[in-house]
């Protein structure tokens, strides 16, 4: 489904320059450092995840990219158009969807879109129409004429993608926008950004969810603690999920192929976690599973790639237990302000 | 500044407001104590010969009165409620800027409180037939309505812009009409009980005989002369001035009838705060041997506005600065991109 033909014109930037672009950008909050350090570039025509745990900025770094927040420090570009010099320029090129549902209680969700485009500078005529495209787009045009107040979170959170989609923005911010939605909306979500991102947008978005964020983002900006830091890009001991017929019973018979120790193998859920220090390992030793004429069903990273980066993050705690003397993390700054 | 967004934005306050069921509930209340009081009205002055007049004034009255209680609820939460709903947001991301949604919060705001007038009217037209009400009376008074009308949806809308709670800045909208209404009275009051001035009373009678009879012929007796205090009105007069009461009494032309009185209530508090404005006899003297030398100290109605001077325009632009300057402040306090928030915010 394209949302080409709407009828705002926008988006008349350098074209060389990122969708959008932050350097050294920091603000704080009284004492509360939301964002310290943040400095990234998100490509255009590319999904690009904002991942980080709770508390890291990433709100606060959205917000001040929608031309709501002043930063204390640093430069924020979005299409070239500096946010805080020209509000009015960015804005027009920006869809922001928050990650607080506020949708006017009263009003349908159809009122919803046409207040919003005409505040877009729409004709009203402009307005209804380019509503009832977007009601198809997000799959809310049976519930089009109910008050808001009776939708769903998921439904909410739909109506408030559309309301950023109005202006047919160039650049598109979303803060936890598949928070809510049913693994249909989900997918439909997906394929509705992959499809807004080959039309040359540039999205940035925000998700706690890692494995789902990971079907749909080109890119990934991780942010700890307000600063934006390199994922380690090391792949030493990973662990993989193994699937045999006959289930975690074969443990020995996969360490004996494997030529590993039984004790270093953990059961979860009926597969076999089996440790590899880096990728080709995990690629010799599948192979070599096959050859011993084992089983195998599946043979993947027991976490997704982003999840694996996440907690590599300096920081993050691990899922796992931490080993005696690791250095503790530095705590997460408190939720304050708009972090 | 572009009409097209203020009038979008005016559209999806009012909106919201008619599909609120307490705001027909609040309506139905507002008519129902209109109803009361002119009925009631018409008992108290039926007997009267200009009763339409005294029943408008009251009317009017009592419609500034509900709309200074009415109004910072419809006002005083105008920007940080949305802020609070997380819908002021979506609204300050679009092309709408500030100002625009700050006035067109402001227009709603005041719109909304002139329904409550519109509701009103079918009262004052009653009146009407009463007899007595001027038609100069009723476009001055209605003119005055509607500007205070806009000055307490000025102070709500900048309020709630300036202070991050809902609740505290209706309270505080509550607080700043209280003080034009019950601050003025007080100031005025206690400012001229603070002030006073020494006077002095002399007086001298016939020296009378033992039978209670002046003696012929009569004989003065001497001087004797009292001293005391006097609270000085006259110089805190101008405290009710800022009063919109005051203000819609004071603006509205007085009437005085065949006997020189005021004919309606507008008249009466228009004469009773201007005679403040003069100042107290510091001396009296009463010679009962001199009739000449008695003064009498009371003054005619039209005396009174004669040698005074109205006020209303003083007041009426006490109340236009702050609601305009609240408005500001409010503006000012809601710009985006945010420097500084207000305390415990979140913007969105």
């Amino acid at each position: 489904m394209t949302i080409a033909d709407a009828p705002v014109q926008t988006g008349t930037a350098d074209v060389a320059e990122p969708g959008i672009r932050a350097r050294g950008v920091r603000r704080s909050f009284g004492a509360v450092h939301a964002v310290r350090d943040v400095t990234f570039d998100a490509a255009r025509g590319r999904v690009t995840g904002l991942v980080g745990p709770n508390g890291s900025g990433k709100t606060t770094l959205l917000l001040m990219l929608a031309s709501l927040l002043q930063p204390d420090a640093g430069e924020l570009r979005v299409n070239g158009i500096d946010p805080m010099a020209e509000p009015q320029a960015a804005r027009a090129i920006i869809g922001w969807m928050p990650d607080a549902l506020g949708a006017w209680p009263s009003l349908t969700a159809r009122e919803t879109l046409q207040f919003t485009g005409r505040l877009y500078g729409l004709s009203k005529a402009d307005a209804a129409a380019r509503a009832a495209v977007l009601l198809d787009v997000v799959m809310l045009a049976d519930l089009a004429d109910a008050p808001a107040r009776v939708l769903s979170r998921g439904q909410k959170q739909k109506l408030g993608l559309a309301r950023a989609l109005v202006h047919d923005p160039q650049v598109l911010l979303l803060d936890e926008p598949a928070s809510g939605l049913d693994p249909q909306a989900r997918v439909h979500l997906r394929e509705l950004l992959r499809g807004l991102a080959a039309e040359g947008r540039t999205i940035l978005l925000s998700s706690h969810v890692l494995s789902e964020l990971e079907e749909v983002v080109d890119d990934a900006v991780f942010l700890v603690a307000g600063q934006t830091v390199d994922a380690a890009p090391d792949r030493t001991a990973t662990d993989w999920r193994v699937r045999v017929l006959g289930g975690a019973a074969s443990g020995a018979a996969v360490a004996a192929a494997l030529g590993l120790d039984a004790g270093l193998l953990r059961v979860d859920r009926g597969d076999l976690i089996v440790p590899f220090p880096d990728d080709a390992a995990a690629a010799a030793g599948l192979r070599a599973l096959v050859q011993a004429d084992i089983p195998v069903l599946a043979f993947s990273p027991a976490v997704g790639s982003l999840e694996r980066a996440f907690f590599d993050l300096p920081g993050t705690p691990s899922p796992g237990t931490p080993p005696p003397g690791a250095p503790t993390p530095a705590p997460a700054p408190q939720d304050g302000g708009a972090a | 500044m572009s009409l097209s967004r203020i009038g979008a934005l005016i559209r999806l306050d009012l909106t919201q407001r008619v599909r609120s069921v307490a705001w027909y509930v609040l309506l139905g209340v507002f008519a129902f104590l209109l109803l009361i009081v002119t009925v009631l009205s018409f008992f108290a002055f039926g007997s009267t010969a200009d009763r339409g007049a005294s029943v408008y004034s009251i009317v009017v009255f009592f419609v500034l009165l509900l709309v200074v209680l009415v109004s910072p609820t419809l006002s005083g939460n105008a920007i940080n409620g949305d802020r609070d709903h997380a819908t002021l947001a979506p609204v300050q991301v679009t092309l709408a800027t500030t100002g625009e949604i700050v006035l067109a919060k402001f227009l709603a705001a005041w719109t909304t409180g002139l329904a409550f007038l519109v509701v009103a009217v079918p009262f004052m037209a009653v009146s009407l037939v009463g007899g007595g009400a001027s038609g100069l009376t009723m476009l001055v008074s209605l003119i005055v309505l509607i500007v205070e009308t806009g000055v307490v949806a000025a102070i709500g809308v900048g309020l709630s812009g300036t202070l991050g709670r809902s609740l505290f800045s209706v309270a505080t909208t509550y607080l700043v009409v209280a003080a034009f209404v019950f601050g003025t009275l007080i100031a005025f009051g206690l400012g001229g009980l603070a002030v006073q001035s020494e006077t002095t009373y002399s007086y001298r009678s016939y020296v009378y005989t033992d039978d209670g009879d002046i003696p012929d012929p009569p004989v003065c007796g001497e001087w004797e002369t009292y001293e005391g205090t006097t609270p000085r009105f006259d110089h805190v007069w101008w405290a009710l001035a800022a009063n919109p009461f005051v203000v819609l009494a004071d603006a509205t032309p007085v009437t005085l009838n065949r006997e020189g009185y005021p004919v309606d209530m507008f008249g009466w508090i228009s004469v009773g705060v201007r005679s403040a404005q003069l100042a107290p006899r510091l001396e009296t003297v009463w010679d009962e041997c001199d009739r000449s030398m008695q003064q009498d100290d009371s003054l005619t109605s039209r005396e009174i506005l004669e040698r005074t001077a109205p006020s209303w325009f003083v007041g009426l632009g006490i109340h236009i600065v702050v609601a305009g300057g609240l408005l500001v402040w409010g503006w000012a306090r809601t710009r985006t991109p945010a420097r500084t928030l207000p305390p415990g915010t979140r913007i969105a």
